[in-house]
Parts: C-alpha cells; sequence; structure tokens
C-alpha cells in the first residue's frame, strides 16, 4: 500500500500520548524514562559548567566550584542509565513473563523512593557540598569515592531499591515463565546489587579502599551492565527487527561467556598503580587485550546477518541507535580502550583526560544509545503504535538532527579530549615525570588550552543534540495518521 | 617486571594499537563477506589485510616491549584474530540453521 493511499485513508489529526495500551510495566517505566531524560539534560548542563571552568578557571569559583560540577555530571550520567536499563526491563517484563509484574506497587514506592532520594543528594551536592572529615560527613554529605559519592544513606536505599527491582523481576518470572533473557537477567540483578556493597565500607588503607571501589565501578561498568544492556539488546532486536529468541539466546549467553573470559579479570588494568601486588600488570595486561574479542566477534555477526537476511523495521529512530550503538561501544570501548590499557603505556596515560577521552566515547556508545533507542520503542506504543520508519510528516528532522549534533559531539569531545590527554601523558608524565611542576606545564600548554576549547566548543553542540531530543521524544509521531501495522503492509 | 614505552615510540604505541583493532576489523569483515557472498577477491583481500594486521602487532611488540612471557599475548594477538572470525562465523551458521533450512 502506498504512503499516499493510507494518508487519504486515515484522518487522524494529532496522536496524543496514550498510557491506555501500556501495561503496569510499561506505566512505571514511562516514569523511569522521565526521570532518566531530565538527568541525562542535567549530565549534559552541569559538563558543560565543569569545561567551561577548563577555560575560565574563575568561572563560579567559591559558588560552584568544578569538583562540584564533575561529580554531579558523572553521578547524574550513572543515575540515568540506571533508570533507563530499569525502565528497559518493566518495560519487556510483562510481555517476557507473560503475567502480570508480582509487587508492582513495591516497584513504585521504590521508584519513588530512589527518585525522592536522587533529588536530596543532588541538592546537598549543590547547596552542602563538604563537610568535616568525619563519619557524619560520610552518612550525610559525602562518601567521597570518585562517582559514587552518594552519601551512606542513599548508598543503602540504592540497594534496597535494587533488591526491590530484583524481587519484581525474579518473583514475576517465577509466577510466569522463565527465558534464557530471564534466566541472565535474574542472575545479573544479583551481581547489580550485591556489587554496590563493596563500595560501602571504609578502610583507612587507600591501596584496600581502591582494591574494593573498583568492584563496584569496573564490574559493574564491564560486567553487569554489560550483561544487563545484553538482555535489554536481545529483547530489543526481537521486537524491533523480528529476530528469532533462539538465535538472541545462544548469543546472550556467547557474549555472558565472553564477559566472564575477558571482562571480569580485565578489573587488573585498574589495579596497576593503585600499590597491589606486581602480578596484576599481567592479569590485568592480558585480560584487558582480550576485552576487544566480544565486539569483533560483533562485527562477524554483522556482517553475516545482513548478506544473509533482509531486515524491515518500522521504527527507524530506534534501529539507528542501535547502529550506533554498536559503533560506539566498538571505537569507544575497542578502539580506545585498547590503546592505552598495557601497563608499559597505561604508566603515563592513567587518569590524564586520555581516560576521560575513553570514558565520553564508551559510556556514550554501550549505554547512553541503547537507552535513547528504548525511549524511542516507548514513545511509539504511547502515540498509538504510529508508524516510526520512512516518510515520516516532518521527514523525521528533528531526530535525525538530534542524532547528527549528539554523535558528532560527543566524537569531537572524544577527539579534543585525547588530544589534551596525549599532551598530559607526554609532559606531564614522561618528560616531567609526574612532578607538580610538570602538571602544570602541561595543564598551561597550547596544546591543552585548545583541545579544551575545542572540547567546549562540541560540548555545546551535544547539549543543543540532548535538547532536540528531548522535543522529539515529545513530539514524534503526534501528526502521524499511519499505523506500524497498516504502514509496514 | 615491564619496560615503559620509549619517550620517542609515544605516538606509535598508540597508533598500532589503535591499528591492530582497526585492521582486525576490517579483516574479520572481509573474511565474513567473502564467506558468506563466496568471493574468492574479497577473501585475498582479508588475507592483505591479516598481513598488514601481523605487522601491527610485531610493530606494537617491539614497541611495548612485549619481552620474555608478555610475547605470549603477541602470539595470542596474531593467532586469535586469525581463528576468531571462523569460529563466530560457524556459531552463525549454527545458531540460524533453521533459517536456512
Amino acid at each position: 500500500m502506498s504512503s499516499q493511499a493510507i494518508n487519504s485513508s486515515v484522518t487522524l489529526a494529532t496522536r496524543p500520548f496514550s498510557m491506555d495500551k501500556l501495561n503496569g510495566g510499561q506505566k512505571l517505566a514511562i516514569h523511569y524514562f522521565t526521570v532518566a531524560m531530565i538527568l541525562f539534560i542535567a549530565q549534559l548542563l552541569f559538563g558543560l559548567l565543569a569545561g567551561m571552568q577548563y577555560l575560565m578557571p574563575d568561572f563560579l569559583y567559591n559558588t560552584l566550584d568544578f569538583n562540584v560540577n564533575r561529580m554531579v555530571h558523572i553521578n547524574a550520567m550513572i543515575v540515568w542509565m540506571l533508570y533507563g536499563f530499569i525502565g528497559s526491563i518493566y518495560w519487556f517484563l510483562e510481555d517476557e513473563s507473560g503475567v502480570e509484574i508480582v509487587g508492582l506497587k513495591l516497584g513504585k514506592i521504590a521508584f519513588w523512593v530512589l527518585t525522592v532520594a536522587v533529588t536530596i543528594v543532588v541538592l546537598v551536592y549543590l547547596l552542602v557540598q563538604t563537610g568535616s572529615g568525619t563519619e557524619r560527613s560520610i552518612w550525610l554529605i559525602n562518601e567521597g569515592r570518585e562517582y559514587i559519592e552518594a552519601p551512606r544513606w542513599a548508598d543503602i536505599g540504592i540497594v534496597a531499591v535494587m533488591l526491590v527491582f530484583f524481587y519484581n523481576v525474579a518473583a514475576t518470572f517465577s509466577k510466569g515463565k522463565w527465558s534464557g533473557i530471564a534466566g541472565v537477567l535474574t542472575l545479573d540483578l544479583i551481581a547489580l546489587a550485591g556489587l554496590y556493597i563493596a563500595g560501602m565500607f571504609y578502610t583507612t588503607n587507600i591501596s584496600v579502599d581502591q582494591y574494593w571501589w573498583w568492584w563496584v565501578i569496573h564490574l559493574w561498568v564491564e560486567a553487569t551492565w554489560e550483561v544487563l544492556v545484553g538482555c535489554i539488546m536481545a529483547w530489543s532486536l526481537m521486537t524491533l527487527l523480528g529476530v528469532r529468541r533462539k538465535i538472541v539466546q545462544t548469543w546472550l549467553y556467547i557474549e555472558v561467556a565472553l564477559m566472564f573470559g575477558s571482562g571480569i579479570l580485565g578489573l587488573g588494568h585498574h589495579y596497576f598503580w593503585i600499590g597491589t601486588p606486581e602480578y596484576w600488570l599481567t592479569i590485568g595486561g592480558f585480560f584487558s587485550a582480550l576485552e576487544p574479542i566480544p565486539l569483533v566477534a560483533m562485527v562477524v555477526h554483522s556482517i553475516y546477518d545482513s548478506g544473509v537476511h533482509h531486515f524491515k523495521t518500522r521504527n527507524h529512530p530506534a534501529f539507528a541507535w542501535i547502529i550506533a550503538h554498536a559503533f560506539g561501544n566498538f571505537f569507544g570501548a575497542g578502539v580506545w580502550g585498547f590503546m592505552h590499557t598495557l601497563p608499559q603505556i597505561n604508566l603515563y596515560t592513567h587518569g590524564t583526560q586520555w581516560s576521560a577521552s575513553h570514558g565520553h566515547l564508551a559510556f556514550f556508545g554501550a549505554y547512553a544509545t541503547i537507552n535513547i533507542a528504548f525511549f524511542y520503542l516507548a514513545v511509539q506504543k504511547m502515540r498509538d503504535d504510529c508508524w516510526m520508519g520512512g516518510n515520516m510528516p516532518d521527514n523525521g528532522w528533528k531526530w535525525k538532527a538530534a542524532m547528527v549534533l549528539l554523535n558528532l559531539g560527543v566524537v569531537g569531545m572524544t577527539v579534543a579530549l585525547l588530544i589534551a590527554g596525549y599532551e598530559q601523558s607526554f609532559i606531564e608524565r614522561a618528560v616531567e615525570g609526574s612532578s607538580w611542576g610538570g602538571y602544570f606545564a602541561a595543564q598551561s600548554h597550547p596544546w591543552f588550552i585548545q583541545a579544551m576549547t575545542w572540547r567546549m566548543v562540541f560540548g555545546v553542540m551535544t547539549f543543543i543534540g540532548g535538547i532536540l531530543l528531548f522535543w522529539d521524544l515529545l513530539t514524534i509521531g503526534k501528526t502521524e495518521p499511519r499505523t506500524a501495522e497498516v504502514a509496514s503492509q | 617486571m615491564i619496560e615503559p614505552v620509549a619517550l620517542a615510540d609515544f605516538f606509535m604505541s598508540f597508533f598500532t594499537a589503535a591499528l591492530i583493532i582497526l585492521t582486525a576489523v576490517v579483516y574479520v569483515a572481509l573474511y565474513t563477506w567473502a564467506e558468506v557472498k563466496h568471493k574468492r577477491l574479497v577473501k585475498y583481500a582479508s588475507w592483505f589485510v591479516y598481513a598488514a594486521l601481523i605487522g601491527c602487532v610485531l610493530l606494537f611488540s617491539l614497541i611495548m616491549h612485549l619481552n620474555g612471557y608478555w610475547q605470549i599475548l603477541s602470539v595470542l594477538m596474531a593467532l586469535g584474530y586469525w581463528w576468531m572470525p571462523r569460529l563466530i562465523l560457524r556459531l552463525c551458521v549454527a545458531t540460524h540453521e533453521e533459517d536456512e533450512g
């Protein structure tokens, strides 16, 4: 059927957002997605403020210092991604299990508890900022560990919310039907909640403290989150492209096996310089070198599928973001990771802007993209399952422009930070021997300043892309007369 | 004990590391495409890219001072990237058997 014929046969003027066709889990997922998107914009905004302070160190000095902006920037990222993952799982939980969610009310309470806790934590970060070096500050203001600065009371709340989430998932699958995705997901959630506890106790020995802290940071991001995304991706591929369950589940098992083989002991690359025994140089180096294997394997499967099958999708934005996920994950985690993972070079790059370059592309590629893809799946269903393929009323300019701006912005920031990190590694670390003078020599070098200026330019581009994405998610499909099923006939 | 990269080799260490991953991807992409579409020329191209990958691994190993047992890593990279696409392709064919049938 041609699009003109469909247009003339349907007289629908607008499609308002509607929750009518959503099940209980999907309604809860919309709450999570909304907060995730707000936190995403907050992440971009505080990133801009922190970036500006590299160029104008007096900017907001003593009002909103760099350490606060950076902390909110990174914490907002971790939390919005977590909200996105939890929302995505609630979205498909009833479809996957075949029954209504067990303990949905508890899930709703957990959502509000988490959201109120996040709000209070951010307000304390911004308004109180610091406290005396006592247990009281650890409990009420800031725990002091990079990336997981949330005070102890909020830590306990996060674990409690994760356990409620685990209960919802495990009990629902137990009541309904189990599947490969269900099994992997449930086991992964135990690890997700359990590993966070490793970052909650305090020791006076910095080496021991960092040793356990990395369990949360590395094993969350490069183990439990990867598997979580694998489950979400498996379900998305069945929904978006109609891939058979047997295929996605088999590849999910393979991913878990590869993750066990490389990702877990790849943890060693964080233990190079924190005072742990020397054997971690070998363990970290070898297993980190294996980490690109799953990503290269992904290329084989993609080429095989594109050569053998001809898939069609009715949600172009979601599919485009899944393709961005594959590329971003490969370059950010694979190429950028391997470039500085062996101890022979990591000695110079560790903790410089090189790490920030790798972090920006890897987090965006591996996690932000898949969450955004899922937002588009949710919006499609909220617009009464409207057509989101080709020939959209406005030619889909907003999602395309948002995608270009976000991807170009992040890639631009990554390259700019790479140049800054290279200069820091070379001048501060290799030439000046990590001295205090070397630090300032590197920070005031023209290469560093120019790189940071370009990072700011691309940061603004990313922010505009984020705003456009938000606008598109609120408006896409509003004036689309065709339903997905009719248009795909 | 490790021997850090020399100052003069700083850029090449990053460059060869990136090239290892990129040539590996081009190699596996060409190899898989050649197998799926039965293209002999593409297969020759994949071997050519694999030779470039081996060159990168050798250069990388020299620059990074991968001596002693670290040489195992170089061998693993060279052999691993050769066998990996073959194994993954077998898995692809096996998992898609019903579609082909």
